[in-house]
C-alpha cells in the first residue's frame, strides 16, 4: 500500500532519503554527536550535499524547492535515524525561518542571504521567546526603533535553538520585537538579527535532550540593523511569524511521528526475541494491546501531520484560508508530542531494566521528544488556536 | 557517443512471499526496487559518458509501474528513457526478453555501447546482456566491474576466478557489469528527482519494433516455470550446551540413532 498523501516524486525522495540517511547518520555518529555535543562535520556535509539546508526556498536563490509535505518528509525520516532530534532541529528550524526571508523578505536580504543559508553555510534561526515571555509575545521586552537607515534593536530573547550555529556561521535569527509599545502584539515588527553584531552578549545553556544542538540566549545592546533586514512591513510581525511557526510545527508532527514510529519498531523486535515466563514477550496480550494502541495513534497523528502540512501548501495555492491552515497544524503539533512520548515511553518500558540505560535508544528520544510539547509554540496555544477556529465557525470544513 | 543501459524493475528481495497454491510469486504490496546490478551497470554508463560526452539511454520492459526505475535512472543523471510495454511483451523468458530489448536498440540506432547488469536479483540468469550482444553481433565482455572508452575501444577489467583480467573490445560492444563491494548506490536529491520529469520519456509498444510478433512474450518464450515455491520450512536444530566433551559424545550418539555413523 502507499501513501495516498505523497505523489510519485515524493515516494522515489522518500526512499532515496531513507537510504542516504541510513549511511550518512549511522548509530556511531549518534553516540559521536552526544560525546562531543555537536553535530559532525561529516553530518553537516550529508545534510548539505542532499539539499537539505532551508530546502523550501526556491531554486532561484540556492533552495530546493520544497512543498511543505515533502519538507514533513525529512524531518520524518531524520528523526528514524537520529534519536536525539538533534538534526531534526538542525533541519526544521533554518527550514521555516528562511522560508519567512523567502516569502517576506527584502529582495536584497534575499539575495544576500539564501544562497548561503541554502548550501548550510548560515545558520538561520528564530528568536521569539524571551526569560519571562513565551506564548505572552505583546509582552516581551525587546523593542526595535526606526533609526536613519535602519533601526536599533534593545532587549534580551531565552531559550533560543542554534546559538552557537549562528554564531560559527555569521548567521543569525529571525528575530520579534515589540515597536509600537502601546499596540501589544500588534505593534510587533518581525526582522532579521546577525548574531555577530556589536552589541550582543551571548550565553549558552544545557538542555535534557537533543545534545548535538546548541541552545541559550542573548542580550541586545543597541544593536543596529539595516532596513534590508526587515520581514514584511513594521509593525506587521505578529501577523506573518505564524506562518513561520506553523512550517515549524507541522515538520515537527512528522519528526515526532518518525521518532515514536521507529521507537516501536524497536520494540516490535525486542518483544518478539525477548523471553519472559517461557514466551516472547510478544505474545502477551498484556503487552500486545499498548502496542496496538500505540501504534494507531502514531499512523493517525503521521496520516494527519502529512494532511495538515499539505492544508498549508494548498494555502498558498489559494485553496485554502490561514485559519484552516493554522488549526490543521495545531491539531498535529498538539497531539504529535504528547503521544510520541507516550508510544516512546512504553517502548522503554518494554525493554525493562535497558530501556533506562544511556545505551538504549528510547530514552533519547524521549528526552528529544519532550522539547517539543514547548518549541514552535506550546501545547496550550495548540489548543487555544484548535478551540478558537471551532468556537470561531471558522473551522477546517474539508471532512 | 551513444550508450544504452538495460535496466530491470524487480521486487525487494528482503520480501519476497510465494502464493502456496498458485505457486507464483506474490507482487500485490510487495515494494520494488531497480536491480542492484543494473544501477552499478547505470552508475559505470554515466561515468563513461561523462569522459566521452554524448548520451545515455536507459531501457528497460515491464508493467507500466516498471517507470518508476527509468525515473530513478533519469534522476540519477540519464537522458532519456524508455519504456517497452506491452501486454505482448508479458511472460518472455530471457530469450524473448533478449530478443526484444536487442530490437529495442536496434530502434534507437546508432548504439556504440550497451551495458547491462549482470543479472537480475529476483531470476539470476545472467543471459539476457549475453543474448542482447548475439542478436546485436556485438563482442560481449561479461563481469566486469569496470569499463571505459578509449580512441573507439571498451576497455573493461572483468572479475575471474583468481583475481581480475583486462580486456578490450572494438565498438560497438556489450558489457554486463558486477557490483563492487565497496558500490555505494547515488541517492539522488528531490531537485534531481523533479528535473527527471523533464528528461525525453518514451514508451514503446509492440508496433513500434520492427520485430516477430512470434518471438515476443509468452509466444516467443520456450522455458516453462513449471513451479515456483520457497524452500521448504527446516525444522528448528537442536543446540547441544555443555562442556566440549559432553557434547561432542551426545553428538556422536545422535550420529549413531540417525544411522549417519
Amino acid at each position: 500500500m502507499e501513501d495516498w498523501f505523497f505523489t510519485e516524486e515524493q515516494r522515489m525522495f522518500r526512499e532515496s532519503l531513507r537510504e542516504y540517511l541510513q549511511n550518512h547518520i549511522t548509530p556511531e555518529k549518534v553516540v559521536e554527536m552526544e560525546e562531543k555535543r555537536e553535530i559532525p562535520r561529516s553530518i553537516h556535509d550529508a545534510m548539505a550535499d542532499f539539499e537539505l539546508f532551508c530546502p523550501l526556498v526556491s531554486e532561484e536563490y540556492g533552495g530546493a524547492g520544497f512543498d511543505l509535505v515533502t519538507a514533513g518528509i525529512v524531518g520524518e525520516e531524520l528523526a528514524r535515524v537520529d534519536p536525539t532530534g538533534s538534526t531534526c532541529v538542525y533541519y526544521l528550524v533554518p527550514a521555516s525561518w528562511s522560508r519567512m526571508i523567502y516569502l517576506y523578505g527584502t529582495e536584497e536580504a534575499k539575495q544576500e542571504l539564501l544562497p548561503k543559508m541554502t548550501k548550510g553555510r548560515m545558520f538561520c534561526g528564530i528568536a521569539s521567546t524571551e526569560a519571562d515571555t513565551g506564548s505572552d509575545l505583546g509582552n516581551m521586552i525587546t523593542t526595535i526603533k526606526p533609526i536613519r537607515n535602519g533601526y536599533v534593536v534593545n532587549g534580551a530573547k531565552n531559550y533560543i535553538s542554534g546559538i552557537r550555529e549562528a554564531r560559527n556561521t555569521d548567521g543569525g535569527h529571525v528575530t520579534l520585537a515589540r515597536q509600537d509599545l502601546a499596540a501589544g502584539v500588534r505593534g510587533c515588527t518581525l526582522f532579521f538579527l546577525p548574531l555577530n553584531s556589536k552589541g550582543i552578549e551571548i550565553s549558552l545553556d544545557r538542555e535534557m535532550g537533543r545534545e548535538g544542538m546548541s541552545t541559550g540566549g542573548f542580550h541586545i545592546d543597541n544593536v543596529e540593523i539595516p532596513e534590508r533586514y526587515l520581514i514584511g512591513e513594521e509593525k506587521r510581525g505578529f501577523y506573518i511569524i505564524h506562518e513561520g511557526y506553523e512550517a515549524a510545527r507541522g515538520i515537527i508532527a512528522c519528526v515526532c511521528a518518525g521518532a515514536a514510529l521507529k521507537a516501536l519498531e524497536n520494540a516490535v523486535a525486542y518483544m518478539k526475541e525477548r523471553k519472559a515466563f517461557g514466551q516472547p514477550l510478544a505474545r502477551y496480550q498484556g503487552m500486545q494491546f499498548p502496542l496496538a494502541e500505540h501504534w494507531s495513534r502514531m499512523m493517525m497523528l503521521r496520516d494527519w501531520a502529512y494532511k495538515a502540512l499539505r492544508i498549508m501548501d494548498q494555502e498558498k495555492q489559494g485553496k485554502a484560508s490561514r485559519m484552516e491552515s493554522s488549526q490543521a497544524i495545531a491539531m498535529a503539533k498538539l497531539w504529535g508530542p504528547l503521544w510520541a512520548f507516550d508510544a516512546i515511553n512504553f517502548a522503554m518500558q518494554v525493554q525493562g531494566a535497558y530501556g533506562y540505560s544511556l545505551e538504549c535508544t528510547e530514552q533519547k528520544a524521549l528526552r528529544a521528544i519532550r522539547s517539543f510539547g514547548w518549541a514552535e509554540g506550546t501545547s496550550e496555544v495548540m489548543r487555544l488556536i484548535i478551540a478558537r477556529e471551532v468556537l470561531g465557525g471558522t473551522s477546517w470544513k474539508g471532512y | 557517443m551513444r550508450i544504452v543501459v538495460c535496466v530491470k524493475q524487480v521486487p525487494d528481495t528482503t520480501d519476497v512471499r510465494v502464493d502456496p497454491e498458485k505457486g507464483t510469486l506474490i507482487r500485490e504490496g510487495v515494494p520494488s526496487m531497480i536491480n542492484p546490478f543494473d544501477q552499478f551497470a547505470l552508475e559505470e554508463g554515466l561515468r563513461v559518458r561523462d569522459r566521452t560526452g554524448g548520451e545515455l539511454i536507459v531501457l528497460s520492459m515491464g508493467p507500466p509501474q516498471a517507470k518508476s526505475v527509468i525515473m530513478l535512472s533519469l534522476a540519477i543523471g540519464a537522458d532519456r528513457g524508455i519504456l517497452l510495454t506491452d501486454r505482448a511483451f508479458a511472460g518472455a523468458d530471457t530469450l524473448a526478453t533478449a530478443y526484444t530489448l536487442s530490437k529495442a536498440i536496434e530502434k534507437v540506432g546508432d548504439v556504440d555501447l550497451v551495458v547491462c547488469g549482470l543479472q537480475a536479483i529476483d531470476g539470476d540468469t545472467a543471459q539476457v546482456g549475453p543474448g542482447i550482444a548475439t542478436r546485436l553481433r556485438m563482442p560481449q565482455v561479461t563481469y566486469a566491474e569496470r569499463i571505459e572508452v578509449v580512441d573507439g575501444t571498451l576497455r573493461a577489467r572483468r572479475v575471474v576466478e583468481d583475481g581480475n583480467e583486462t580486456v578490450e573490445a572494438r565498438l560497438p560492444a556489450l558489457a554486463t557489469m558486477t557490483t563492487p563491494s565497496d558500490f555505494v548506490p547515488t541517492n539522488p536529491p528531490f531537485t534531481r528527482i523533479m528535473k527527471a520529469k523533464g528528461k525525453p520519456y518514451e514508451e514503446w509498444k509492440v508496433a513500434d519494433l520492427d520485430a516477430d510478433p512470434g518471438r515476443l512474450g509468452l509466444d516467443g518464450s520456450p522455458t516453462w516455470v513449471e513451479k515456483v515455491y520457497p524452500p521448504p520450512k527446516r525444522e528448528k536444530g537442536e543446540m547441544l550446551e555443555g562442556a566440549p566433551d559432553e557434547i561432542v559424545g551426545r553428538l556422536v550418539e545422535i550420529l549413531k540413532q540417525e544411522r549417519v555413523l
